[in-house]
């Protein structure tokens, strides 16, 4: 008992009445103003879908899981998230190990509404056999240091670790087409969540005078602050979620202020967030990359021993090509070079290293998966060459395309692009689950399968060769 | 073990727990005073904290480590925060491993009719008189003559916590670098606690926020880097 009265922090009187003062002249004791954020920086684990974040002091990691399980029975389309908080006594004296605190509680409670009511994560998309299996997604945050303002530190944690987690591919087989076979990551490359945008969490601590309001409160002033609210919204500008868990009353007037403030940082912090997961993203693929150096001859022979994880370099010129073009530009730098050559699609763009792709800027696609011919015969050697001129740089990597490997880049998209677009992304990749199965490696595999976009149909000159 | 043939060799060197320091059948007829992190054994005095060891004329060594929880030792002087007031004494956080008292006549002119009231939260700066091992250790708000001198009740200002290290920077002299450049342009009052806990007042209060920043930021610093530091901070307020 004395040990806990001598380790319990306290606040001091001349800490609270110095804390009002230097805010009614706007003022912060860390020498930020009143509507800004402290430094964010995330940080992710090498498994995907673990992520860590720092906000100031605070500390926060975030992990996500998945497993199959039977859906609910009133949504047997459906699959299902939970969320679960860990407040480790590390990170907070007042933190005891059993029972979750209020607060505990009430920050699972926000980050949860924040994802769940704004569907913000797609669920039907986690169905693998409806009424009998799903994906149940499981994030658990655990807090590690409280420097104030967990709750946002929380949100940015979750959906970090959502957006880099990664599920393994099933697809039906066995007779009836009733059995599940989950594919393990070395078979089939796993594929990212659908999310379609992100909620941001943005939380303000209100003081005994009426107008001090602070953003991003640090631990000190939410000792000191007489009420708090957190508002959810994400850079659409739509609310997601608002919490104001009691404490003083507020201004009508004051509460607009808030969410016009909210949607500024929000839109901030989405983009921090998409920075760090599109470094995460290009660093995993090149990860993948070096551990099978392969190398390519020039005159066109492939060599047709392709591994699984090479098509992720794929999903890195995707993510950079995106940035660059507005199409994803799938597959092989031969399409880059002209407009007509729709079917080069198949041919061994593994010649392309990624800066090709970049400079690339494929103007035309290939087209929808109507369009594709997988049997096609494989490089037209000349065709290879001619586009190899054109081309400046060249680091004759070898890359396979795996359609699965695209998939990704389609998938993460849906993110930024509207809802519209999702239904068909989700029906395109069913489709191309029933193209492609098993593990077999075959030029079928360098088919590139089209941008879901560019459908509308291309010219079916399909074969390069 | 062997002892060290010399004990220059290792005073203001890091030595860790185990270190012979002192081989003392070499010396005879000497008093020797140990301060913490140091043990006798029979003939050599050993470490038995990490830390930087320290002599200081005529014949006191001590080991001298920064940490951020603070051991009470006699005759240091710190800043404690008033928890609880009962009959015959207060009760005061001085961050350490137990609650501190802090009898309530123990103040300069101190009789049962004038017992001070200190609302819980208040900021005193006291002195440690007693700190056994295992006891709460017991604190006076008056010197050891029985004056005042500037203890007691901390009124406004800002309070925060470093490490003890850093406080004993800023207490050592000359003063401290960060201290005597912010002294050169601002005008300010500082209390510094042995315990890690720095009061800060000033007329407004930018100029508090503006000194407790730098000082906290000054703890891996060199000399010369503080100054720069400094230097930097003031330019941007001008």
């Amino acid at each position: 008992m004395d040990t806990r009265l001598a380790n319990t922090w306290r606040l001091t009187v001349n800490e609270k009445r110095f804390i009002e003062t230097a805010l009614s002249s706007g003022i912060r004791i860390d020498g930020r103003n009143p509507f800004e954020y402290r430094k964010l920086s995330i940080k992710f684990g090498r498994e995907d879908g673990s992520s860590e974040v720092q906000l100031g002091q605070t500390h926060i990691m975030g992990f996500v899981t998945g497993q199959l399980v039977q859906p609910y029975r009133d949504r047997p389309n459906e699959g299902t998230l939970s969320i679960f908080t860990e407040f480790s006594p590390m990170a907070d004296p007042s933190f005891e190990t059993g029972r979750p605190s209020e607060s505990a509680v009430e920050l699972g409670r926000i980050v949860d509404r924040g994802l769940r009511e704004s569907r913000a994560v797609d669920t039907e998309s986690l169905c693998v056999l409806a009424g009998k299996l799903v994906w149940a997604i499981r994030i658990d945050l655990h807090i590690l240091d409280n420097g104030g303002n967990l709750v946002d530190a929380a949100n940015i944690a979750a959906l970090a670790s959502l957006l880099t987690f990664r599920r393994p591919e099933c697809s039906l087989g066995g007779e009836d087409d009733l059995e599940v076979i989950v594919h393990p990551p070395e078979e089939r490359e796993p594929l990212p969540l659908i999310i379609h945008h992100l909620p941001i969490a943005v939380t303000f601590g209100f003081f005994s005078s009426e107008s001090l309001l602070v953003i991003d409160p640090t631990h000190h002033e939410e000792a000191v602050m007489v009420g708090k609210m957190t508002a959810t919204l994400n850079a659409n500008g739509d609310v997601c979620a608002i919490q104001k868990p009691g404490g003083e009353g507020v201004l009508q007037s004051v509460i607009m202020q808030c969410l016009r403030l909210a949607s500024r940082m929000a839109s901030d912090i989405t983009k921090k967030i998409k920075d760090a997961v599109e470094t995460y993203n290009t660093e995993r693929a090149l990860r993948k990359i070096k551990r099978h150096p392969t190398s390519i001859t020039l005159d066109g022979s492939v060599n047709l021993k392709e591994k699984l994880n090479e098509p992720s370099g794929h999903n890195v010129v995707n993510e950079l090509s995106r940035k660059h073009l507005e199409k994803p530009r799938l597959a092989s730098a031969e399409n880059a070079s002209s407009p007509g050559n729709n079917g080069e699609g198949e041919s061994k763009s593994s010649n392309f290293g990624r800066s090709s792709r970049r400079d690339g800027a494929t103007s035309n696609f290939v087209g929808g998966a109507a369009s594709w011919d997988p049997y096609s015969r494989g490089v037209d050697s000349d065709f290879l060459k001619a586009s190899l001129a054109s081309r400046g740089t060249l680091t004759p990597k070898k890359k396979q395309q795996d359609p699965t490997g695209e998939r990704k880049p389609n998938e993460s998209k849906p993110e930024e692009s509207p809802g519209d677009v999702i239904p068909t992304t989700s029906a395109m990749d069913v489709s191309e689950t029933g193209v492609h199965k098993g593990g077999e490696k075959t030029l079928k595999d360098a088919v590139k399968p089209k941008h879901k976009r560019k459908k509308k149909a291309f010219s079916s000159t399909a074969d390069a060769s | 073990m062997e002892a060290k043939p010399s004990t220059a060799n290792l005073v203001d060197k890091i030595v860790v727990p185990g270190d012979v320091v002192l081989d003392l059948s070499s010396m005879t007829n000497q008093t020797i005073k140990l301060g913490g992190g140091l043990r006798q054994e029979c003939d050599s005095v050993s470490v038995i904290k990490a830390g930087k060891l320290r002599f200081s004329k005529p014949n006191k060594y001590w080991v001298e480590s920064s940490q951020k929880r603070y051991v009470p030792c006699v005759e240091d002087t710190v800043l404690g925060i008033v928890v609880d007031c009962k009959a015959d004494n207060f009760f005061v956080d001085i961050r350490g491993p137990t609650i501190a008292f802090l009898p309530v006549l123990a103040f300069e002119g101190g009789t049962r009719r004038n017992i001070p009231k200190f609302e819980i939260g208040s900021l005193l700066y006291v002195r440690v008189v007693k700190a056994n091992p295992g006891m709460n250790p017991e604190l006076s708000c008056t010197d050891a003559s029985g004056k005042a001198a500037e203890f007691g009740l901390l009124k406004d200002g800002y309070m925060f916590e470093t490490s003890t290290g850093l406080s004993r920077m800023l207490l050592s002299s000359p003063t401290c670098p960060v201290l005597e450049e912010l002294g050169k342009q601002l005008s300010f009052e500082i209390a510094v606690g042995l315990n890690g806990r720095v009061w800060v007042n000033a007329e407004s209060p930018s100029t508090v926020v503006l000194v407790s920043n730098a000082i906290m930021n000054s703890e891996s610093l060199s000399a010369v880097q503080q100054k720069i530091m400094v230097d930097k901070l003031l330019q941007r307020i001008k």
